[in-house]
């Protein structure tokens, strides 16, 4: 048939190149290779290519258990880049992101619930009388708006009582002066799903939640869903690429991250000063827990607490 | 995306001895392929995820020979190179050929003339890749990537691989032709109609030729004759390795390409070298020749701008 005209005669070992090949792609690629055996010592995939390699492939071909739950054909699915909100000097040619498979009928609630950012993990508050009673409630729990904006409409998330139109300032700014802006609209985010927008692939959308906290949404691909993919939809949406942040250590152990953040420390030998729990309790307090010098502290979430 | 290096060279060698061999069957295709040992493009102790993207790039490359502009035959060639990049791939799950939205008609139109060409061995192998789940329904053709490139790569694929563009073929095609002689026979039945002789129009009312339809045509075929003629110098040219001959039948090329441009340039050099000297009352005016031999502003009168490539200088009194 038609295929073994095609593979190859005898049997060849992958990993190595033939010696006379008129290719000038495996030419190309000998010589980096002969390179990498020079310089390399040890030549093996790191944890992070295994864990980026991992997330990419680890939902492929899933078939989900409840019938119910099986993405059926004609299903759309779009591939999200999330950028992260931080701002640091390095990041100043590409910045970091995170990228997620939605399917077109899922909600935008959904996909808001899925982006896991730092920010909602904050505490709020000053600790350093009461370093017992610090993790009570995280911002995630208090501040409850956000919104997407997509093609000039806002899509508030309206699910609770507490949740606010965030985006009124910005529609009361843009009708307040002719600023060139079309009609900028404000709906619920719960009522639509993805297959009702309409959207630019490459685009730059935003995220907005905590009041300040916003991050840049773009869509990069738009494809119907294929047998090898994942159809289980409850693992929707997926995540399949994030950028690995590394985490601060603690000052005192450098083993543990840093849980404890501290300013003005007469204690500590720089300001902001990060600890772990266990050395932030045995510097700053006695054993009956009274506090020893002064100083501010605040519960500190790492960025990197996601990898 | 930055690209493999070398694969272009090496896929452009292939389509190009499948197009000098000057047939569109598999078999000779295989053949090609085997002498090249092409499997082997994917070896190399690569590490999976390097795979998977590596895979990808090349798909994508090979793809872009599968749309037009490009020549029949280097569609085929491009659906043969798919077909064999496709099934030695050694990703493990495969990846996919990803095809545009607005890709989709012109594929399955060529589909269907392969299927009427009676190139059967082709038509297989594209049916082969549909049933194998090759294909991923795109909105885009490219994945966008987000690296900062330092200088954007423009592809440049070869002349010789796309097909002549016939601008006037696709003006005037045969359903424009047939539509021209059915609007031209409805004019002329209306002009019987108003005039007193039922069955002959006036003669005041000949505003056109009557057989403009069929010289339109003529014309057409003409220029493509003309067209596929100049092709096929220009080809033999750049064989023939004589350099008498070949500086003669260059220039005859150039001369008859650029003939006319040239006979206008000269015209206009001339007529507008000759500055007229602004008169001693505006002396601190006078007129600067703006050559326009860029091309930029081809059918445009100079202007009277400060910027200037060659002007002569007008003497001053």
């Amino acid at each position: 048939s038609i295929d073994t005209l095609i593979s190859s005669d005898k049997e060849k070992d992958p990993d190595v190149i033939p010696e006379d090949s008129s290719l000038l792609t495996l030419r190309i690629r000998k010589k980096a290779l002969e390179r990498r055996e020079e310089t390399i010592i040890v030549d093996r995939a790191c944890r992070q290519e295994t864990l980026a390699y991992e997330m990419e492939s680890h939902a492929i071909g899933k078939r989900p258990d409840n019938p119910t739950d099986l993405v059926e054909e004609g299903e759309l699915l779009l591939t999200l880049n999330i950028f992260y909100p931080v701002i640091f000097q390095k990041h100043k040619d590409h910045k970091p992101y995170q990228t997620v498979l939605v399917l077109g009928s899922q909600k935008l609630t959904e996909l808001r619930d899925s982006i896991s950012c730092v920010s909602d993990l904050q505490i709020g508050g000053e600790f350093s009388n009461q370093p017992d009673q610090a993790p009570e409630h995280i911002s995630k729990d208090l501040y409850k708006s956000a919104f997407f904006y997509f093609e000039g409409i806002f899509y508030n998330d309206k699910r609770y009582p507490e949740c606010r139109d965030l985006s009124r300032t910005i529609i009361e700014w843009s009708e307040s002066h002719d600023r060139g802006y079309g009609n900028l609209q404000s709906v619920k985010m719960e009522d639509y799903t993805f297959n009702d927008l309409s959207l630019k692939i490459g685009f730059p959308y935003l995220f907005c939640h905590q009041g300040n906290c916003e991050h840049i949404v773009i869509i990069t691909d738009i494809r119907l869903i294929h047998h090898d993919d994942c159809l289980d939809r409850n693992l929707y949406p997926l995540l399949v690429k994030k950028h690995w942040l590394c985490t601060r250590k603690c000052f005192v152990c450098k083993m543990y991250t840093a849980r404890w953040v501290t300013n003005n420390d007469s204690l500590a030998p720089e300001d902001p000063c990060f600890f772990c729990d266990t050395c932030f309790r045995m510097l700053h307090y006695d054993a009956e827990g009274n506090k020893l010098g002064e100083f501010l502290a605040y519960p500190y979430v790492d960025p990197g607490i996601f990898n | 995306m930055s690209s493999v290096p070398g694969l272009q060279a090496d896929c452009e060698e292939l389509l190009g001895a499948f197009q000098d061999a000057d047939t569109v069957r598999f078999e000779r295709f295989a053949e090609l392929w085997r002498e090249r040992r092409f499997h082997a493009i994917f070896y190399g102790r690569i590490r999976a995820l390097e795979r998977n993207k590596l895979t990808k790039k090349t798909l994508e490359l090979a793809q872009q020979y599968f749309l037009p502009p490009y020549a029949f035959q280097i569609r085929v060639g491009a659906l043969y190179l798919l077909y064999g990049l496709y099934s030695t791939q050694l990703c493990q799950p495969k990846q996919k050929i990803r095809v545009a939205l607005k890709d989709w008609p012109e594929i399955t139109k060529f589909h269907r003339d392969l299927i009427d060409s009676q190139h059967y061995d082709a038509a297989y192998v594209f049916r082969t890749l549909r049933l194998a789940r090759a294909f991923h329904f795109t909105a885009m053709p490219k994945l966008l990537n987000y690296r900062t490139k330092k200088k954007i790569q423009e592809n440049e694929f070869k002349e010789e691989f796309k097909d002549p563009s016939n601008r006037v073929n696709t003006l005037i095609t045969n359903d424009v032709l047939e539509e021209l002689i059915n609007i031209h026979d409805h004019y002329q039945k209306m002009k019987c109609v108003i005039s007193a002789d039922k069955s002959q129009p006036d003669k005041a009312l000949s505003l056109i030729k009557d057989e403009f339809v069929i010289t339109l045509k003529d014309i057409t075929l003409e220029h493509q004759e003309w067209q596929q003629n100049r092709m096929k110098l220009f080809l033999n040219v750049k064989d023939t390795d004589e350099i008498s001959s070949k500086k003669e039948e260059r220039t005859l090329l150039e001369s008859e390409g650029s003939e006319r441009a040239n006979a206008l340039a000269r015209i206009k050099y001339r007529s507008y070298s000759a500055v007229v000297e602004a008169p001693k009352s505006r002396r601190h005016r006078q007129v600067k020749l703006e050559s326009s031999e860029s091309g930029l502003n081809y059918g445009k009168s100079p202007s009277r701008s400060k910027r200037n490539d060659r002007r002569p200088q007008p003497a001053r009194r």
